[in-house]
């Protein structure tokens, strides 16, 4: 796009053109309103413009849903060109506040409407939780009582120890 | 000599402290026992003649020799079984013959009446220098370490 930065209806050209259109309608219309007054010629042009009007709006109801139609068509597929165009997420992202948006969202609502009881239910049963806690159970379970027999082992040893040397026990005669 | 799957025996002979626990452990759980026959007796008391009801006071006697009895078949039972009371599962100890693997239910009933009327036999795993009890020694018996495997 060339000079998108220039004020396209402050534009010498554009003002040019609309100050000759204007004038040209202007003269047009003086000039109609002369020939009207021409004593053969303005009624046969009278009737001549009434039948163009008339035809006009003949053919503007008649076609005017097809010309909708076609407008639509041209308007969805331009629409459409655009959008294939346009990375939507990008520009979202870039020109959205998406922060501020979901500061606003009330969350609250949302959450009354969800069905809270049977979500977790959903998620209970979904975790085997019997499962994880007979697992997590049984492996501490199985840690105390080894570790219960390793201290015992271990004060055996001591009892044994202190035993042989109140005897004067030989340490290899055991 | 093939151990069981599910345990892992030692060759060690079994010290004063796990035996001395295990001990206390299986005393308990006789005493559980013992609760649990009471309690049924008052109920069958209960059920037979409810209006007449008191708690039973128990012949000494009686309740000697019934504890008596308990003991005994709860220990040869176990011992006979799979080696191990409750209390020797929870200290990792296991009785065994002096070259078998599993005592006899004859040696076990004897072993156990040894220990249940001479419970001080035990301390003298702390001055035999094989840590055997006097029940051990009688009964040519050991008591070792044995731990139940990892899954």
């Amino acid at each position: 796009m060339v000079g998108t930065d220039v004020d396209l209806l402050k534009h010498p050209v554009v003002s040019a053109a609309v100050g000759t259109a204007a004038v040209a309608v202007g003269a047009a219309g003086a000039a109609y309103r002369v020939a009207e007054k021409v004593a053969v010629f303005g009624p046969l042009m009278r009737r001549s413009v009434a039948g163009l009007s008339e035809q006009g709006d003949r053919w503007l109801t008649q076609s005017a849903d097809q010309i909708k139609a076609l407008v639509a068509a041209v308007a969805v597929g331009l629409v459409d060109l655009v959008l294939d165009e346009m990375d939507l997420n990008a520009l979202v992202r870039e020109r959205v506040d998406i922060d501020a948006l979901a500061a606003d969202i009330d969350i609250d609502a949302i959450i009354n409407r969800i069905d809270l009881i049977t979500l977790a239910d959903k998620v209970i049963d979904g975790v085997d939780l019997p499962a994880i806690i007979r697992e997590s159970t049984n492996s501490m379970t199985a840690e105390v009582m080894t570790d219960v027999r390793t201290q015992g082992e271990r004060a055996d040893d001591v009892v044994a120890g202190i035993v042989s040397r109140m005897l004067g026990r030989d340490r290899e005669s055991r | 000599m093939t151990a069981p799957e599910s345990v892992a025996d030692t060759e060690r002979p079994a010290g004063i402290i796990t035996r001395g626990l295990a001990a206390i452990v299986d005393l308990l759980v006789v005493l559980v026992i013992m609760s649990a026959l009471y309690g049924g007796l008052v109920l069958v008391r209960l059920v037979y003649s409810p209006a007449a009801f008191s708690l039973p006071s128990l012949n000494v006697v009686f309740s000697t020799v019934v504890t008596f009895v308990v003991a005994v078949v709860y220990l040869a039972g176990c011992w006979a079984v799979s080696g191990s009371t409750a209390g020797a599962v929870m200290m990792g100890l296991r009785v065994v013959g002096r070259r078998s693997q599993r005592v006899s239910l004859v040696v076990g009933l004897l072993r156990a009446i040894g220990c249940v009327l001479f419970p001080i036999g035990l301390l003298w795993v702390v001055i035999d220098p094989r840590r055997r009890s006097l029940q051990d020694i009688v009964f040519r018996t050991r008591v070792i370490y044995s731990r139940p495997l990892a899954a």
